[in-house]
């Protein structure tokens, strides 16, 4: 009877095989993790139960709907754990070009508009976000690009890597969907730093973005809320604001109002009475602002804080260059996202449509994030084998 | 890599550093007054009672439905139909006439138009459950103003309205102590206006907790308006009911008349005043034609206002009694008389001939005047002079006190007339008075220097002074001045600036403030004009011979018990206009208490038409007569 490591159970192959990947889980980053979507599920909760209730509708409907966004993220982290991240390399070129097919299909009929952007499919009551598994295919191929051959990047691997990220920006702008662009051109921004590019390089591929950002809105390309909600950041004028101004001030009156220890969960005015619109979304800090106060907030500045930190030290630990790469992306992803999202609840960052990293009510945020968190994990404990 | 993560973190948190701790008051402010709106709830007025606690205005409740054009017009037709018609069903009325209702411009775009008034608090309350399907709806119950006796005393009691800009500027905005809302409704003529202050009330408010929509969730406090305290007038009901019946029997009898220069139908006007001399309070003032003061409770319409403020409808909004300017004619002989007794150009039997005419002496040309009818009466004495109104006699005083200016100085007509009130506002305490005017030599130059083109002379001639004996020759007056002037005489001299309030009393009957007399002057007439004078005014009313020229006016009048000592007046107008009527008088003429004048503008001969008026009034006040329809007298040319 042949006997194979499953077959043997967990503990056996735990106590025979000490360099074994279970035995390297990052319980940090799972402690961390854990602990934001906690709180997101309760910050959801509060931002939408009274508004729900006076509907008529089940208070619960967000809360248990964010749950099941949860458990269904935490599998698939496991699924993209239990494989091993080496092997993702080979796939990373038929998923690429899988997420790009998505992102063109949602410009088309098939795609269905919310708050004027084109960027999810209806399946049924869940929606998919494609842009949101660009980010992570997209992710994968730039590690893998620049992962081969030696540092710094050279001048061709530096422009294939441009345009396998440059591809999803510019099919995400089109939707418009300005903030996952953004999270795109970080993403390139912080592999390329990390695998080693020449700083002319980087230096050449800024200027570009200027000129291209400059041409946009010489060309009027820009949509007008767009440009109003960077006029309103911009401008320091109170009066100048428009009513992209009112929902910034609403939410940074919301942030403020919570004071050094917050106005108690579920008491929060601003958010009980729904002054923050797209709150339980966009706009969660403003409840863990109002209502947990400075006390909560910094709390979950340190839990991102550390989950920064874990992914960073894996990028560090890393067996190879992949590994360290996929971490150097997925952190880029993450500080970009949770900087630009609270920065702009908090009036230091223009508008963009971003949600919270884990915190947001959403499924396909919750999903890619899980998975980004997953590739990490994967990376940290397989830093022996 | 590293050292921007941890900076952007720093970042973050001292930005919430900054909003959290350091500027954290400003945002719970911001915060509260987000979800807070403080809702007034006005204030019910003070109502306005006669002396003896008739109430002359009241509040009622009125649930009104109003409609918010500025809100409508944002929306697209069908969804403005829908509206309409969804309302329409609540109330039970035709979607095409609420509809009609947003045509209404005579009120401004912003402001709500009352679409139903009066309608039940079961709509009240469904349309405010509704909201939100009907867009631009609002229903509210206000206390509005409540006339139990429509038009009665409309010119004293005025009127409420919505307040303007400068009302609002002047009286202090709401941040003030005492301070008015933009939507304040305040007095805007009249008692409403004068007492203001104490008929307004203290407005209070609720404040209520509201969702980013506006939509209340509840009420977080409230402050309970504390309603303005009620007005005693000195205005008898009953008083004014009859003055105001009696000079509108006596007016519709003197309509239908064109103006001779146009050519165009007229309605003039009149009024009547009654004072009580003893309290120095009015006891009635009525003008007409009148008004209702009901039509201001919401908006009156431009052409409404338009209306009552239209000379061809006779201005119907003017207070004759206080803004009407008359040439008193024969009442002034009241002036004329005791001057001449003050200066001692006569005695109470100096006899004067009159022959029916008077040739001006020293005079140029136009010298021949003569009485009204040319009637003469022969040998007279002051007291005979004044019953039959000879015009002769008065003529020859006004002709001497300018031959003897030198010694009795160029205005002793005028000064008395000064010592009566003429000339001068009462300060009855109403928002507007007019002063009349006292013709002189000296007012007559000024004139003349300020404007040269619109005066053929700035002299003063002989004539002029005749002219002014008779209360004639821009001599004017207005109707409580006249009666004033005879109150003054009657009291012997205390001319009081008449109140028309008693006191000011709560909600309890609790008297707050006794408003008192006020004494304008203490005249001293001359020594011995008073029996004379006396004498002659009740000759007036009940002297058969020689006959009185308000004889027949008051015939079977209770003399015996109730003497009036009163005068005709007939003022020309000129322009080939009918003569204004007029009637001043005091009673009982032995122990006065009220003093009366009546002016009906181009009715004719004042013993005809404005005497059979002041007949029916004091007969009512006497408690000897019940009133009866007033019908012009025959016979008497004053």
């Amino acid at each position: 009877m042949q006997t194979t490591a499953a077959s043997r159970g967990l503990g056996a192959v735990l106590r025979r095989d000490p360099s074994a990947p279970w035995r390297h889980l990052d319980w940090p980053l799972v402690g961390a993790a854990l602990a934001i979507t906690g709180l997101g599920c309760l910050m959801v909760f509060s931002a939408t139960r009274t508004s729900m209730a006076e509907a008529g509708l089940d208070p619960y409907t967000y809360l248990k709907r964010q749950a099941v966004f949860l458990v269904m993220g935490l599998v698939v982290m496991a699924v993209v754990v239990v494989v091993d991240y080496r092997s993702y390399r080979d796939f990373a070129a038929a998923a690429y070009l899988a997420s790009l097919l998505l992102l063109v299909l949602v410009l088309t009929p098939l795609g269905t508009e919310v708050n004027s952007a084109q960027s999810w499919f209806s399946l049924g009551s869940f929606q998919l976000q494609p842009a949101e598994l660009a980010k992570l295919t997209t992710i994968i191929v730039l590690a893998a690009t620049c992962s081969t051959g030696r540092s710094p990047l050279t001048r061709q691997r530096f422009v294939v890597s441009a345009a396998a990220a440059g591809l999803p920006a510019a099919l995400v702008l089109l939707q418009p969907d300005m903030g996952s662009m953004l999270v795109l051109v970080a993403v390139l921004l912080g592999v390329m730093v990390v695998a080693g590019a020449r700083a002319r390089h980087l230096g050449a591929l800024v200027a570009v973005g200027a000129l291209g950002v400059v041409a946009m809105f010489h060309f009027d390309q820009v949509d007008d809320y767009q440009r109003d909600r960077f006029i309103d950041f911009a401008s320091s004028d109170e009066a100048a604001r428009g009513t992209s101004g009112f929902q910034g001030e609403q939410a940074e009156t919301a942030i403020g109002a919570g004071g050094l220890f917050g106005a108690g969960l579920y008491q929060g005015t601003q958010t009980k009475l729904g002054f923050v619109p797209e709150q339980q979304t966009d706009f969660i800090f403003t409840v863990v602002g109002e209502e947990l106060g400075f006390a909560g907030s910094a709390t979950l500045v340190v839990l991102y804080g550390v989950v920064i930190w874990r992914i960073w030290r894996t990028a560090l630990l890393a067996k190879d260059s992949f590994g360290t790469l996929l971490c150097a992306g997925v952190l880029a992803m993450l500080l970009f996202q949770v900087f630009e999202n609270m920065g702009m609840s908090m009036g230091i960052m223009p508008i963009t449509g971003l949600p919270l990293p884990l915190l947001s009510y959403g499924g396909s945020s919750m999903l890619t994030t899980c998975a980004a968190l997953g590739l990490v994990l994967n990376v940290h404990m397989r830093r022996f084998s | 890599m590293a050292v921007v993560a941890v900076s952007l973190f720093a970042a973050l948190v001292a930005r919430l550093w900054f909003l959290q701790v350091l500027t954290a008051g400003e945002h719970e402010l911001a915060a509260e007054r987000n979800q807070r709106r403080v809702v007034p709830l006005p204030a019910p007025r003070g109502r306005i009672l006669d002396r003896n606690g008739e109430v002359l205005v009241a509040n009622r409740a009125s649930n009104v439905v109003t409609v918010d054009r500025a809100e409508l017009n944002t929306l697209d037709d069908d969804e403005r139909k829908s509206v309409f018609i969804r309302l329409g069903a609540i109330v039970d009325q035709p979607p095409s006439l609420l509809e009609a209702a947003l045509d209404d411009t005579s009120l401004g775009p912003f402001a709500p138009v009352p679409v139903v008034e009066g309608v039940d608090e079961e709509v009240l309350i469904e349309v405010r459950e509704r909201q939100s399907e009907l867009p631009g709806v609002d229903a509210l119950q206000l206390a509005v103003r409540d006339y139990p006796h429509a038009s009665l005393a409309a010119h004293v009691l005025g009127y409420v309205g919505a307040i303007n800009a400068d009302e609002l500027a002047a009286a202090g905005g709401p941040g003030e102590p005492g301070g008015y809302r933009r939507a304040s409704r305040i007095g805007k003529d009249g008692i409403e206006r004068a007492f203001e202050d104490d008929l307004r009330g203290v407005d209070g408010e609720v404040t209520l907790e509201v969702d980013a929509q506006g939509v209340p969730i509840r009420e977080l406090s409230r402050r309970e308006p504390v309603q303005g305290d009620d007005v005693v007038l000195s205005i008898d009901l009953e008083a004014q009911q009859v003055a105001e019946e009696a000079l509108a029997q006596g007016m519709a009898q003197t309509q239908g008349r064109r103006d001779p220069e146009t050519g165009e139908a007229v309605i003039d006007g009149g009024s009547t005043v009654v004072l009580d001399v003893r309290e120095g309070t009015v006891t009635a003032m009525a003008s007409w034609p009148t008004f209702f003061p009901a039509d201001f409770v919401y908006e009156i319409t431009p052409e409404q206002f338009a209306g009552l403020n239209d000379p061809a409808q006779g201005t119907p909004f003017v207070n004759r009694a206080l803004l009407g300017q008359y040439a008193p004619g024969s009442t002034w002989k009241l002036v004329t008389a005791l001057a001449g007794l003050e200066t001692g150009l006569v005695t109470p039997d100096t006899v004067i001939n009159d022959p029916g005419f008077f040739i001006i002496p020293d005079c140029v040309r136009r010298c021949r005047v003569q009485n009204a009818g040319a009637a003469p009466s022969g040998e007279v004495a002051l007291s005979e002079a004044v019953t039959v109104s000879s015009d002769v006699y008065f003529y020859s005083l006004g002709a001497r006190f300018w031959q003897q200016r030198e010694r009795l100085g160029k205005t002793p007509m005028q000064d008395m007339a000064e010592l009566l009130g003429f000339g001068t506002r009462t300060g009855v305490g109403l928002p507007v008075e007019a002063a009349g005017r006292l013709a002189s030599p000296a007012v007559r130059a000024a004139q003349y220097e300020a404007n040269p083109d619109a005066f053929l002379t700035g002299d003063w001639f002989i004539g002029d002074n005749v002219n002014v004996s008779i209360g004639q020759g821009d001599v004017a007056v207005t109707p409580i001045q006249l009666a004033n002037a005879y109150a003054t005489f009657a009291t012997g001299g205390t001319r009081y600036q008449p109140n028309l309030a008693l006191r000011i009393q709560n909600q309890d009957g609790t008297v707050i403030r006794e408003v008192e007399p006020r004494v304008g002057a203490q005249v001293e007439l001359p020594a011995g004009a008073r029996d004379p004078i006396v004498e002659g005014l009740v000759g007036a009313t009940q002297s058969a011979d020689p006959k009185g020229t308000a004889y027949n006016a008051f015939a079977g009048f209770p003399h015996d018990v109730y003497p009036v000592a009163g005068k005709t007046g007939t003022a020309q107008t000129g322009g080939g206009r009918e003569d204004d009527a007029l009637f001043a008088a005091f009673a009982p003429a032995n122990d006065p208490r009220y003093a009366i004048s009546v002016v009906m503008e181009r009715a004719g001969f004042g013993a005809r038409w404005a005497a059979p008026v002041a007949r029916s009034v004091l007969g009512s006040l006497s408690g000897l007569e019940e009133p009866e329809p007033v019908a012009p007298v025959a016979g008497g040319f004053a």
